[in-house]
């Protein structure tokens, strides 16, 4: 059974277009992640108090964008008031970038199975701008992804998950409950 | 353990042993370079080592087209966009730089400013943005610790913003690496205790931290042995031949391990001891490496206890924590012993830091590449209690 299941993957990869499609499907996959990345920053923003102090030391107007090379997917976003803007797809004139150097680098991060930090020790990403400001947005993300992603994944992937007191409970179901409108908003 | 993926490069070719700088001219041949610029520091230059680099020269068709003495210990855009310039003027084609860890990044910082055509370096800081081929770099070290000869990273100080900028690529390897011993006998004892300690600060740092690989253990392992049969030696004896070249090459291979594995919280603590404080950066590695270790010992107890046997302890049959806290207490012994005969500091009160100052180094120092590869979470709070226990 389970040589007839290699075979068939095998055959299917063999397939003349099939990493053209593998490619498009990674490439959507990362996009929709993304999407869902940028507005998760603004929701965070408004509802995670650790989240608000880890930038309130940024200077107004700091642009980062995540993209994924040669030619993915990528987001900017920008620090104003006390919070993040996600300034929609593609790059925006940032002063910072961190480019995955392909969908296989950008997906174990995006789709929640490795952390950033393993992704910087693997080299699978590269850096444009200031390393320090890089290291601080490294840590929002961290933020970002703990109010985003569920317990057990942020056990996993942080190198220490953050501890949920009832209050960050009830603010991640804020987070939770803002992510769809914000998703939908930006998308219209 | 294997990790899941990593990566190893180094391109360096190396020369190590007596009269090794002697090769320079051929080793230019095979590099097709003609004219070489020396970039030393003033320090280098008295003590006569540039002599030395000169004699190799003198039955040789290649020459030296200038000697750039002025290297400050931390570089600068400035003197980079300067040096660039005089490199040109004199229709130098290859880097010679002789001296400690600032020659040699100034040398990476001018080089980088020519090959890619900018005066304006700060464009290019970040990790593997530079995409130009730079030009031919021969490294000779006269300090025995910053490894520079075999990385990939170079820190220039920026002027007018007033910051340290990073600089790391694949294309910042030296193309040569020439480990002479002759050019570290005149190092004096407490900088050889000092800069031997960063090299163990590196070794030790690559063998713990995320990026941890069988190829960079090879390296670590092989420094850390190096520099436990030979730093007290050197110190104690500065024209002890044999143990200055082995602690040039235990540092060689701390760099190349470091260069792949990266460090950890020990040298983001100690370079922001250094941006605040201005405290010699060897000297706070020093201090802070056995609290370093023992902080992560809590995530990473396996790989700090087998530094014990490298450090000459034998295995017993203990807990992995309780054989991690032989190692803390080995490097506790060497630091004490180098402190008892080269008068190395041991705390960071002692290093022209005031207590006023460690928020200060905290926050710089959770800000810091170098933090991300540290196998342990460190906060804000936590890097001002290991700062405090240094102090």
């Amino acid at each position: 059974m389970g040589d007839v299941l290699k075979r068939s993957v095998n055959l299917v990869r063999s397939l003349p277009g099939f990493p053209a499609f593998q490619s498009g499907v990674k490439h959507a996959l990362c996009s929709t992640v993304l999407s869902v990345l940028g507005p998760a920053f603004e929701v965070v923003g408004r509802h995670v108090p650790e989240f608000r102090k880890e930038i309130e030391s940024w200077e107004d107007g700091r642009r980062f964008s995540l993209r994924v090379l040669p030619k993915g997917p990528a987001i900017t976003l920008e620090k104003r008031g006390d919070t993040i803007r996600y300034l929609g797809k593609g790059l925006k004139s940032p002063h910072i970038t961190m480019s995955f150097k392909n969908y296989d680098s950008a997906l174990p991060v995006l789709m929640g199975i490795a952390g950033t930090h393993q992704t910087f020790a693997e080299n699978r990403i590269l850096v444009e701008g200031d390393l320090a400001k890089t290291m601080e947005i490294n840590r929002a993300v961290n933020i970002v992804n703990a109010y985003l992603l569920p317990g057990m994944v942020v056990k996993k992937v942080l190198k220490r998950a953050p501890e949920m007191t009832l209050k960050s409970c009830i603010n991640k179901g804020k987070v939770y409950a803002g992510l769809v409108p914000a998703v939908v908003r930006h998308l219209i | 353990m294997i990790p899941h993926y990593y990566q190893h490069f180094c391109p360096v070719k190396i020369l190590s042993g007596h009269n090794a700088v002697s090769n320079i001219p051929y080793e230019m041949d095979i590099l097709g370079c003609r004219r070489a610029m020396v970039v030393t520091d003033k320090g280098v230059a008295d003590a006569g080592l540039i002599n030395l680099v000169r004699e190799a020269f003198a039955d040789s068709d290649k020459e030296i087209g200038y000697v750039f003495d002025e290297t400050p210990p931390d570089s600068s855009n400035r003197l980079v966009n300067k040096l660039a310039r005089l490199f040109e003027r004199e229709k130098c084609d290859c880097f010679l730089a002789v001296g400690g860890g600032s020659a040699l990044d100034t040398a990476k910082g001018a080089n980088i400013v020519i090959s890619e055509g900018t005066d304006d370096i700060l464009s290019l800081q970040g990790n593997e943005i530079i995409k130009k081929e730079l030009l031919p770099m021969i490294a000779v070290p006269t300090t025995s610790g910053t490894g520079s000869e075999v990385t990939k990273v170079a820190v220039i100080y920026n002027e007018e913003k007033n910051v340290k900028m990073a600089f790391a690529s694949d294309r910042l390897y030296p193309r040569v690496a020439v480990l002479d011993p002759r050019m570290t006998m005149t190092v004096p004892p407490k900088l050889t205790a000092a800069t031997g300690m960063d090299a163990l600060t590196h070794a030790m740092e690559a063998y713990t931290c995320l990026q941890k690989n069988p190829i960079d253990d090879v390296f670590a392992r092989a420094a850390i042995e190096l520099i436990r049969k030979y730093l007290v030696r050197a110190v104690e004896n500065g024209r002890d031949e044999e143990a200055r070249l082995g602690m040039a090459n235990a540092s060689l291979l701390a760099g190349i391990a470091f260069s792949n594995s990266m460090v950890g919280m020990i040298h983001a603590l100690a370079h922001a001891c250094g941006g605040v404080c201005h405290a010699p950066h060897g000297m706070a590695n020093a201090i802070l490496l056995p609290h370093g270790l023992e902080y992560n010992i809590s995530g990473i107890p396996r790989p700090i206890a087998e530094m014990s046997g490298m450090l000459g302890s034998s295995i017993e049959y203990m807990e992995e924590k309780e054989q991690a806290m032989v190692t803390v207490s080995l490097v506790r012994n060497l630091l004490g012993r180098l402190n008892q005969i080269s008068g190395l500091p041991v705390r960071l009160r002692d290093v022209g830091i005031t207590e006023d100052k460690l928020p200060a180094i905290a926050s710089a120092a959770i800000n810091d590449g170098a933090m991300a590869f540290n196998p342990v979470e460190v906060s804000y709070d936590e890097a001002l209690e290991v700062l405090n226990k240094a102090y």
